[in-house]
């Protein structure tokens, strides 16, 4: 564990030191932050359903550009021979990159607590409908970076990493849309992979162990895969 | 130290390795030379454990590093070809994440740091950026890196390429120390740079050993090591 917790440390200062995370952390703020004063001042509501719908749809975009450096650069760079020839396993490695990632992901997600308490300060909002809605986008957030991670560990390339991520994100994120055109179970398959299905049911206060599972097993398939595809690339 | 039995590799269909064998005895300093696309980098890093092996067999201190590949690497430092390096740490915390990755205890980390930087000569750039350094530097920290843990066996992949005549020179005389207490593996295709360092040579011609000679035995035969090199290589080279 402590090789692990070196590895995410590591990588969550070299994430720091490199001008993308400030533009990142920059633009979520000014956007996040335009949003909420809108979305406050048009609902009327003591709730913040709608500006962590607003955070999914932004993290599809904002998480690949954080991830796509996770692995891909290590194997650019050559260092993966480095980690590769310590006694680290590769589940260590990866395991810490991923963690690295979601502690500078989950620093995104603590920015925007203020707007918890401007809620609670100007109105009596459900606290505990919000805490579960908190704790949806976190974990989606935490499968979105499991996917940025996994396909960073495909390729050498950060584009290509950050360009499946796209795909394979905007896919789940947009399959609900085609619910309509589909019947049986592929209708059933389309409704339980697509992100929005569980999300939502979070974002209202809900929790179920449905949308926990499919989350955390989300997250673990991705770095399942990570792990193979970095042992693969040894016979390369 | 080192046994390595038998060992081929293959990149797809393309065969690099083809059934290399031989031993390498605790504190030898060995110089392993060969042309380009020879096998040279495939052998090391197979020896390392980066790379799993088709066929044969690897015992580092007498451990099969297919069977068990943790407990050799805590006996190797490794320098591949491009040193290894994150341009955006300075070079006390990159060697200090690379002792504790190579499992140092806490209490000693910083012993170690220290020594690796006395002996790789890295004390006036201690604190500076990775990507800020020279060339020379770069590869003397990636030297460091290797040692931080004091490995039994030392395996160093070009460690002079691209340096000026000084830092050849500095390099040169920085694997001599350390091939006092370590099993070293120097690879590289300058011959007069493994020239007074090692102790033995090991010529690897497309995947086979061609020849493995103590060096006094070359230079008792009255040629250098380029004339050497040259009869093993060259001539097949120009058929």
């Amino acid at each position: 564990m402590r090789k692990v917790w070196n590895m995410a440390t590591k990588e969550f200062w070299v994430t720091f030191q490199s001008p993308v995370a400030y533009i990142l952390l920059c633009l979520s703020l000014i956007v996040f932050n335009a949003f909420f004063f809108v979305i406050i001042d048009e609902n009327r509501e003591a709730t913040l359903r709608d500006m962590f719908v607003l955070m999914e749809f932004l993290f599809v975009f904002m998480v690949p550009l954080i991830t796509m450096r996770t692995v891909a650069q290590e194997r650019d760079n050559g260092t993966m021979e480095f980690l590769m020839t310590t006694p680290t396993s590769q589940a260590q490695i990866i395991l810490g990159k991923y963690l690295g990632v979601l502690m500078f992901f989950s620093t995104m997600i603590l920015l925007t607590f203020p707007y918890y308490f401007i809620v609670s300060h100007y109105g009596q909002p459900d606290h505990a409908a919000m805490a579960v809605g908190y704790l949806g986008i976190w974990i989606e957030g935490a499968f979105f970076v499991a996917v940025g991670v996994m396909t960073s560990s495909w390729t050498r390339s950060q584009v290509l990493a950050a360009m499946s991520s796209y795909i394979i994100l905007l896919c789940l994120y947009f399959s609900v849309i085609g619910l309509k055109y589909a019947d049986g179970y592929l209708h059933g398959f389309m409704q339980y992979v697509g992100v929005m299905t569980h999300s939502q049911n979070m974002f209202s206060g809900l929790i179920t162990s449905t949308d926990v599972v499919y989350f955390v097993s989300g997250v673990a398939l991705c770095l399942i895969v990570s792990r193979i595809s970095i042992d693969n690339h040894l016979w390369k | 130290m080192i046994k390595v039995i038998d060992a081929k590799k293959s990149y797809g269909s393309r065969e690099v390795l083809h059934g290399i064998s031989l031993e390498i005895g605790r504190g030898e300093v060995v110089g392993l030379l060969g042309q380009n696309g020879a096998g040279k980098t495939t052998l090391m890093r197979m020896i390392t454990g980066f790379l799993p092996i088709n066929e044969g067999q690897i015992l580092v201190d007498g451990t099969d590093i297919s069977l068990d590949s943790m407990r050799a690497r805590r006996q190797i430092g490794y320098l591949p070809e491009t040193p290894p390096l994150y341009d955006q740490m300075t070079v006390t915390s990159y060697l200090t994440f690379a002792a504790r990755l190579r499992e140092i205890p806490a209490s000693r980390i910083q012993s170690s740091v220290d020594e690796c930087i006395q002996q790789t000569n890295l004390q006036d750039v201690r604190h500076s950026v990775i990507k800020t350094l020279s060339k020379g530097y770069r590869q003397r920290v990636g030297i460091a890196q290797a040692i931080v843990h004091q490995p039994d066996i030392l395996i160093l992949d070009e460690p002079t390429s691209g340096l000026d005549p000084v830092q050849i020179l500095q390099v040169r005389r920085l694997i001599k120390e350390l091939g006092q207490n370590h099993t070293v593996i120097v690879s590289t295709h300058v011959l007069n740079e493994i020239e007074d360092v090692a102790e033995r040579i090991i010529l690897i011609k497309s995947g086979r050993i061609v020849s493995d000679v103590p060096m006094t035995d070359i230079q008792g035969s009255g040629h250098s090591l380029e004339q050497y090199f040259l009869q093993q290589v060259g001539e097949s080279a120009d058929a």
